[in-house]
């Protein structure tokens, strides 16, 4: 295994109009660097290899983050530890101070950025799970403008995303769920530091005995983070909203996802833990909306 | 592409280098300074042998380029020692036998110097919830949470005298 990078060239804007002038100029040859976690790593294997790398860095605003009653908005270079530390006990985004929770190395969190987890666009990404549930939206910049993508319609497959070779993510905006709302995150994990066999985040709001909104986003079971609609649905019209409803959708979301067999898990065993970790994530966000 | 001048500051002291700029900052601290108490195992992030402190927070130098470390703080092991003196945490890792090959160290002493920093007063959970992105193949890791333990008290007294 080699284990220097090839060279590259490398940038440092200082606003994000100069960086995406370099990613337009210099595409399909140039890649974004966020703390480079993950790209260094691919870089070295061979799997990435660049000609240009542009950080993120030095453009002044990118670690501002902003929570307040109608949401909760943060710029591309916040680290997981910054947002592990601002939702620290505060259930309001739980199953997104779960999810960053859960990934053990403190080092990684210290650099490594959300967006650059997003951006990397695995399916197993605890974090895309957690967002996806509590319907997050991306804002992102290119040469010719701004614009807002919801982060459902973010991926396209296996590490592709809707992001033009010009385009950087600015900002995540997290809507702040209303009263009787509750979220949470689960994951199954081999050992604590391995990727996700499956997880599953949740989304809840209670109108008195029903449910009036939910989301069920689930991880690593296909080539994206994809919805539980089946399972939302049945809730929507369950009457009243209750364990047994709960169990019936934990039910219909695991036949509704069609995983595969791979390295971490079989496509049987996935299903089988959507199941139990959906019924555990909706009782978790139950227990949180009524408390 | 051509080498590129960077100013590094590391153990409180600036160097002016020239480097590549696909160098990670674990090979520039090893070999253009020469500083080869920071270690290098996995290069992927599982294995924190390489960790550092940057700003006073413990991250990897595997996967940190050295040009992004520009204008930050950087600690390493060699750093730790003043005047001859062995930092307590050094100390209680040899008194504590919390070490047994030696690869782990530098990572888990900067990891638990990062701790330590910020939480005088750590449970050993908090210990182990700080390093636990530091892998040690040989101690069972009983003892370097002793250590740690250890070495807290060594510093509050240190600073009580
Ligand atoms: C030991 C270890 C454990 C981990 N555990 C988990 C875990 O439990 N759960 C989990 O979900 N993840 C986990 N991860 C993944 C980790 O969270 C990501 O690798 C990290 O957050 C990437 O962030 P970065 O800032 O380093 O991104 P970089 O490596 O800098 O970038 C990653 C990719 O995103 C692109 N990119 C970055 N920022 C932007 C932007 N603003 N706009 C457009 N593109 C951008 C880059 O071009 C690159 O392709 C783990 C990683 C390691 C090494
Ligand atoms: S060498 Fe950096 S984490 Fe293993
Ligand atoms: S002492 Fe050998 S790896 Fe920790």
């Amino acid at each position: 295994m080699a284990y220097s990078l090839k060279s590259f060239e490398y940038f440092e804007p200082s606003t994000i109009e100069e960086a995406t002038r370099l990613l337009s100029t210099y595409q399909p040859k140039a890649k974004v660097i966020a703390a480079g976690v993950d790209l260094i790593s691919r870089m070295r294997h061979r799997k990435i290899e660049p000609q240009y790398v542009v950080s993120l860095m030095n453009i002044p605003g990118l670690t501002d983050i902003e929570n307040d009653e109608e949401s909760l908005r943060f710029g591309s270079m916040t680290t997981l530890m910054s947002l592990e530390l601002l939702l620290k006990g505060d259930k309001t985004y739980a199953a997104l101070y779960e999810a960053i929770h859960n990934l053990s190395s403190v080092q990684v969190k210290n650099t490594a950025t959300l967006v650059g987890n997003l951006c990397v666009a695995t399916p197993a990404s605890d974090m895309s799970s957690a967002l996806c549930a509590l319907n997050a939206k991306l804002k992102i910049a290119g040469t010719s403008g701004e614009r807002i993508v919801p982060i459902d319609e973010f991926y396209l497959d296996v590490g592709k995303t809707v992001l033009q070779p010009d385009e950087i993510v600015t900002q995540v905006i997290v809507p702040r769920p209303g009263s009787h709302s509750g979220n949470a995150f689960y994951n199954l994990l081999r050992v604590k530091c391995d990727v996700a066999k499956v997880n599953v985040s949740v989304s809840l709001t209670l109108d008195n005995d029903r449910c009036q909104e939910v989301r069920i986003a689930l991880g690593a079971v296909a080539p994206t983070i994809v919805r539980a609609k089946q399972a939302e649905e049945k809730l929507l019209k369950s009457n009243p909203f209750d364990e047994k409803a709960i169990v019936e959708a934990a039910q219909t979301a695991s036949t509704e996802v069609k995983p595969i067999t791979d390295i971490r898990s079989t496509a049987e065993y996935r299903q089988e833990m959507v199941k139990v970790l959906v019924k555990r994530a909706l009782e978790k966000a139950w227990t949180r909306a009524r408390e | 592409m051509g080498e590129q001048r960077i100013t590094l500051n590391v153990n409180g002291r600036d160097y002016d280098i020239s480097i590549e700029p696909d160098m990670v900052l674990a090979d520039v601290l090893r070999e253009k300074l020469d500083l080869t108490g920071t270690k290098v195992s996995c290069r992927e992030g599982e294995c924190g042998a390489c960790t550092i402190l940057m700003d006073g927070k413990a991250c990897l130098s595997c996967l940190t380029l050295a040009v992004q470390a520009q204008g930050k703080k950087i600690v390493t092991i060699e750093g730790l020692a003043e005047k001859g003196q062995l930092h307590p945490i050094q100390k209680a890792f040899i008194n504590h036998g919390a070490i047994q090959c030696g690869y782990c160290t530098p990572g888990m002493i900067m990891s638990a110097k990062a701790l330590l920093d910020e939480n005088p007063n750590p449970t050993p959970d908090e210990v182990k919830t700080a390093l636990s992105g530091n892998l040690c193949r040989c101690t069972g890791y009983v003892k370097i949470v002793d250590a740690v333990m250890a070495a807290a008290d060594d510093m509050k007294r240190g600073e009580n005298k």
